[in-house]
């Protein structure tokens, strides 16, 4: 499986092969811990991937990995082939980077979340509990049912920190808010993830934030299939997935942040960090739908404004925050 | 009574895609051979169903990825029953192939302006009186129709392997293929047609999950369903009957979890996804799940000694 998937990303990764007048000779691979089909985070991801080929003129491949001896193997095979930026996209890439990094001191490891910094690993850690927080606002604020509920793959930390920061927002609107945390056991099972979202509607949810990948797509799928529920999206612009049953989107701007280590990386001003981007740098973010100002009033709307400007001028605290 | 009504339509609506799969299992096991390679069926059959409905609409769509399933069958069956591999060796390089086959397939559909990435699903179809029975009304007869295909399928399927002479001729393979070539008939083909017939229903089940619940496609959405449909099979105890008993139960496991979660019950839910498995184990275990499979399952269908 892993095999064929590496020959077809060779096939259609490698459809410029001219470097050009700008050419860096940069060679950045992607690893994804699921299919990049799935419009959210490995999508995204894919696109950064592409955002770079096409702004840097880079050679690039993806591979999708499944277990952590999966990420480990792949990280040496595309450092030992040569390629100078390799991305482990998720939080639970952080071991296997540092454990192969010292063995591979010409090529840069970043994984998509975590802390883990070694002279030639860094990662991006992204604030995705700040517009987590202004969802949990919009979701509480056109819930008619005052019911709300959030649709998990596993319980990763950063999810956890979202559904978190999803919970504060909605009760900093509407303390009498009842908000359901469940999780589909895993990010593929599309069809589980339906069945969630209905079991959801059918305790009267009404708004369902969900961060499960292509599971997530099930969830969608409820509200095409269910009167009256909407679906927040999250990791990409999920918006013209279901168009006007989505109230909007906590999006993170992977292209851009692959883009500003993949701009270093070629300039050689790399410096080994967790890179913190987060709503102040709009690299995420909360993107509001159409659908959201027919929801609620326009003074709602200006409550949700103020707050993403506190968050934008970093006087906004998160609520249980060290 | 609102809790009771949604858990059942959704153990039905989970239990759909599993009944079919296992239903392909039942006869291909039935015939002496365990295609382990059924999730490869499901896949694949998922994908194509995508596309072919895109096209021509969920009627050919359903029927295309049957014949995906088939297919991906039929590779199982040429190792298997023509060169004789080993069952299990040669269903787990299937279940590979057919998840990659279709990821890959996926993946270069994708590409272009006119990729398909979402059909519209079939309706659920209300039947009168009946659906107005209390408490299973709305769960048996508020279904797509794909589910009402299985309420005929599993008769059917009883009808053949007991009261037809091909039925009796599919289970003498299962049993015992030298006496089935004594009497005339070549287990290999009897098996490679139980085979084939058994990956078009998993394929149709792969196919379900796309026209009749999400109307997409992704990599791994067929979630190790044909494992599980495996495991319906021994706890059905190789009889259509039984079968389908057992997707209802591992459909009303998955339908609990969700309601278990959706009532903030505080049972962690990977326990829940485990609790099937369990059970069959336990029926294997208590009701002698050896005696009751095929005496010739597994087994090379070869009538030289």
């Amino acid at each position: 499986m892993v095999f064929l998937a590496a020959i077809v990303t060779s096939a259609c990764g490698g459809a410029k092969p001219d470097a050009g007048a700008e050419g860096t000779g940069l060679r950045v691979a992607l690893l994804t811990p699921g299919p990049i089909s799935d419009k959210a985070w490995n999508g995204g991801a894919y696109a950064g991937l592409e955002r770079i080929r096409d702004s840097l003129s880079a050679k690039i491949s993806h591979i999708q990995v499944k277990t952590p001896a999966d990420f480990e193997e792949n990280f040496r095979q595309y450092a030992a082939a040569g390629y100078s930026f390799v991305i482990g996209h998720g939080f639970e890439f952080q071991d296997a980077a540092a454990r192969v990094a010292g063995e591979y001191p010409n090529t840069v490891f970043v994984t998509t979340g975590g802390e883990t910094v070694r002279p030639n690993v860094a990662a991006l850690s992204f604030a995705f509990d700040e517009p987590s927080y202004l969802a949990g606002m919009a979701a509480a604020l056109a819930s008619k049912t005052g019911v709300i509920a959030g649709i998990g793959g596993t319980e990763l930390p950063p999810v956890k920190t979202s559904f978190a920061a999803y919970t504060a927002g909605a009760q900093f609107v509407r303390p009498d808010i009842r908000i359901i945390v469940t999780y589909v056991g895993n990010w593929d099972d599309m069809s589980a993830g339906r069945e969630q979202a209905l079991a959801l509607a059918r305790r009267g949810a009404d708004v369902i934030f969900q961060n499960a990948d292509a599971a997530g797509l099930g969830v969608f799928q409820a509200a095409r299939d269910t009167k009256g529920l909407l679906v927040i999206g999250s990791n990409s612009n999920q918006n013209a997935v279901a168009p006007g049953l989505t109230l909007g989107s906590v999006v993170i701007d992977i292209p851009h942040a692959f883009l500003l280590v993949a701009r270093e990386i070629a300039s050689k001003s790399f410096a080994p960090r967790v890179i913190r981007l987060g709503t102040a740098n709009d690299v995420v973010r909360w993107e509001p739908a159409d659908v959201l100002a027919t929801q609620i009033p326009a003074a709602a709307m200006a409550r949700i404004d103020s707050v993403r400007g506190a968050m934008r001028a970093g006087t906004f605290t998160m609520p249980g925050a060290p | 009574m609102t809790v009771a009504d949604g858990f059942l339509e959704a153990t039905v609506r989970s239990a759909t895609p599993l009944a079919f799969a296992a239903l392909g299992e039942l006869i291909a096991e039935r015939s002496g051979v365990i295609n382990i390679g059924l999730e490869g069926s499901i896949a694949l059959g998922a994908f194509v169903a995508l596309l072919a409905t895109a096209a021509f609409g969920p009627a050919t769509g359903l029927v295309a990825g049957g014949l995906a399933g088939a297919a991906i069958a039929l590779v199982f069956a040429t190792f298997v029953v023509t060169l004789r591999a080993q069952q299990v060796l040669a269903g787990t390089a299937v279940s590979l192939l057919g998840l990659g086959l279709a990821a890959a397939l996926h993946r270069i559909s994708m590409i272009g302006p006119d990729a398909v990435s979402q059909v519209v699903t079939i309706p659920v179809v209300t039947i009168p009186v009946f659906s107005q029975i209390p408490l299973v009304g709305p769960a048996l007869f508020a279904q797509p129709l794909t589910t009402y295909a299985l309420y005929l399928l599993f008769p059917t399927a009883w009808f053949f392997l007991y009261r037809t002479v091909g039925g009796v001729v599919v289970r003498a393979t299962g049993e015992n293929p030298e006496a089935a070539h004594a009497s005339g008939h070549s287990p290999d083909a009897v098996r490679f047609g139980a085979v084939v017939v058994g990956g078009f229903f998993a394929g149709i089940g792969g196919a379900t999950l796309v026209v009749a619940q999400v109307g997409t496609f992704s990599d791994g959405m067929s979630a190790g369903r044909g494992f599980i449909a495996i495991a319906i099979v021994a706890l059905g105890r190789w009889h259509p009957g039984g079968v389908a008993v057992g997707a209802l139960v591992f459909g009303a496991v998955s339908a609990l979890q969700f309601l278990a979660q959706s009532l903030g019950w505080s049972v962690p839910y990977n326990l829940l996804l485990a609790f099937p498995y369990l059970l069959t184990l336990i029926a294997m275990a208590a009701f002698g799940g050896v005696q009751a499979s095929p005496a010739a399952l597994g087994r090379d269908g070869a009538t030289r000694r």
